[in-house]
């Protein structure tokens, strides 16, 4: 299997304190990865050391083994989701993504495109502050996939969607991997993860814990109960 | 280029930009308009009136006053970038923060420019109206216009950069805006009234230096042949803007963006 994304002995510090600690693990291509822990365990620490946003101490974390910001035109490589920020909320969901789409070089029509995926085409002259936070969430994948990428890294997508939401994400996100794309989701939704990821890393106050299928993470029992013995019951 | 297309979205699609533009405008308009009716109703405060040429000179010097939205607006593009959280997707897009800054830099110049070209013109409109009804006031200057004109692009384009530094350094909008307020309108004049020495090297000073005006009103302390020549002031002016470029994109490069 080819490696997607790696992190090799990651260490992010904040002062003395080790956000994320000597992490090593690896993504394999083609999969949908469930990265999950604790609050404050360091998966979105992890997450934007890994897209250039935040600097690591020491350690690396490469995406088909080069830096981020070594991409060529990073948009048509690596969709990101952070949180439902990263929009304007006085310009319309549209403007917004063409913003970005101007910046990647990508052309206006892949913005009706992509929300026309995401079904916020009826809301895309709207303000994006007037949008719900699930409508928010869909903005922001629209803007993910805005250049076709192969990888996916998602953190927390299915914050403040309703069950309905949830069910449309794990649909997306099962059409997006079809097409043998690589996603990268954390998420505290356990069961949800469950019916949606093929493998698992667990972090817990920035260490790994656990990494593999999720079967085999799993084993008898459920994610939510694998989670809870390896976390030490923390979930939050 | 495509930042550079991305940069003009941001600045044309936000609203508030406009009502900058708008203010500006308005600002300039109302000193050239009003400031005749003050100097000729006022001519034992000022040392001189209307028919002297270097209080018409001053009337139209007053068309640059909109120079302080030429900075807001720079700080807008930068600070605004961490308000609204669209720094992520932007350093997202275009992770090497170095080119990010340099096309934010260069964007914020053109927008200073426009809004100092569009204000100071409307300023000059608005003298040249208010001077009609004073039909015996002297001429103003053969360089007075070219002058302000030159002062106005060279200055919004170094303002707009200094407000994209400010607004790398200090992201917090607001902070940035008023720390940049009290510094034009407080700290600057002060310093300058203080130390003119020192005070002709500071941006205000340098602007008013720009416009190589002769104006000399003992009545208020204000001589102009203490200012740096108008092609000193430039080159000052502009190091400012390479010395403020330059910290912005070192201290971009250095922190993480939330």
């Amino acid at each position: 299997m080819t490696i997607a994304i790696s992190f090799g002995d990651l260490v992010k510090s904040y002062g003395k304190f080790n956000a994320v600690d000597h992490l090593t693990a690896e993504v394999q291509q083609g999969r949908i990865t469930g990265f999950l822990g604790p609050n404050g365990a360091g998966k979105s620490t992890t997450l934007r050391c890994l897209v250039g946003l935040a600097d690591p101490s020491s350690g690396t974390a490469e995406i088909f083994g080069k830096k981020y910001r070594d991409l060529e035109n990073p948009l048509s490589k690596v969709g990101t989701v952070l949180d439902s920020r990263g929009f304007h909320g006085a310009l319309s969901g549209k403007a917004n993504l063409k913003v970005v789409a101007a910046a990647a070089g990508i052309p206006d029509s892949r913005v009706d495109e992509v929300l026309q995926m995401v079904e916020l085409a009826d809301a895309a002259d709207r303000k994006m502050k007037k949008y719900s936070l699930g409508m928010k969430q869909r903005l922001a994948l629209a803007g993910a996939i805005l250049g076709d990428p192969e990888v996916l890294i998602l953190d927390e997508p299915a914050n403040g969607l309703d069950p309905a939401g949830i069910a449309w994400l794990r649909k997306f996100l099962r059409s997006l991997a079809s097409g043998g794309r690589t996603i990268l989701v954390s998420s505290h939704q356990l069961a949800e993860m469950q019916n949606t990821v093929d493998d698992v890393l667990i972090i817990n106050k920035g260490k790994l814990i656990a990494e593999g299928p999720k079967e085999q993470v799993m084993g008898q029992g459920t994610l939510e109960e694998a989670f809870l013995k390896l976390t030490g019951g923390e979930l939050s | 280029m495509n930042l550079l297309k991305s940069e003009w979205r941001k600045l044309v699609y936000v609203r508030a930009h406009w009502g900058l533009l708008i203010a500006a405008i308005l600002l300039s308009a109302l000193g050239t308009g009003v400031t005749p009716v003050i100097l000729e109703n006022s001519r034992d405060t000022f040392g001189f009136g209307l028919d002297q040429q270097q209080a018409v000179d001053s009337v139209y010097a007053n068309a640059i006053s909109g120079y302080i939205f030429a900075i807001i607006i720079g700080i807008m593009l930068m600070a605004g970038e961490f308000r609204h959280g669209t720094a992520v997707a932007t350093f997202l897009t275009a992770p090497k923060r170095g080119t990010v800054l340099a096309n934010k830099l260069g964007m914020a110049a053109i927008a200073g420019i426009l809004v100092m070209v569009i204000s100071t013109a409307a300023g000059i409109l608005a003298g040249v109206v208010g001077m009609s009804f004073y039909p015996d006031a002297a001429d103003p200057s053969s360089e007075i216009f070219l002058n302000t004109m030159v002062a106005a692009v060279v200055s919004g384009a170094v303002l707009g950069i200094i407000g994209v530094a400010l607004g790398t350094l200090i992201r917090n909008q607001m902070l940035a805006i008023v720390g940049a307020l009290i510094y034009l309108f407080v700290i600057d004049p002060i310093l300058l009234l203080l130390w003119p020495d020192a005070g002709k090297f500071l941006p205000s000073g340098l602007i008013t230096g720009m416009m190589a005006l002769d104006i000399n009103s003992p009545e208020l302390g204000f001589d102009t042949s203490n200012y740096l020549p108008a092609l000193s002031a430039t080159l000052v002016l502009l190091a400012y803007g390479v010395v403020f470029a330059a910290t912005a994109i070192a201290t971009s490069l250095r922190r993480d963006v939330e």
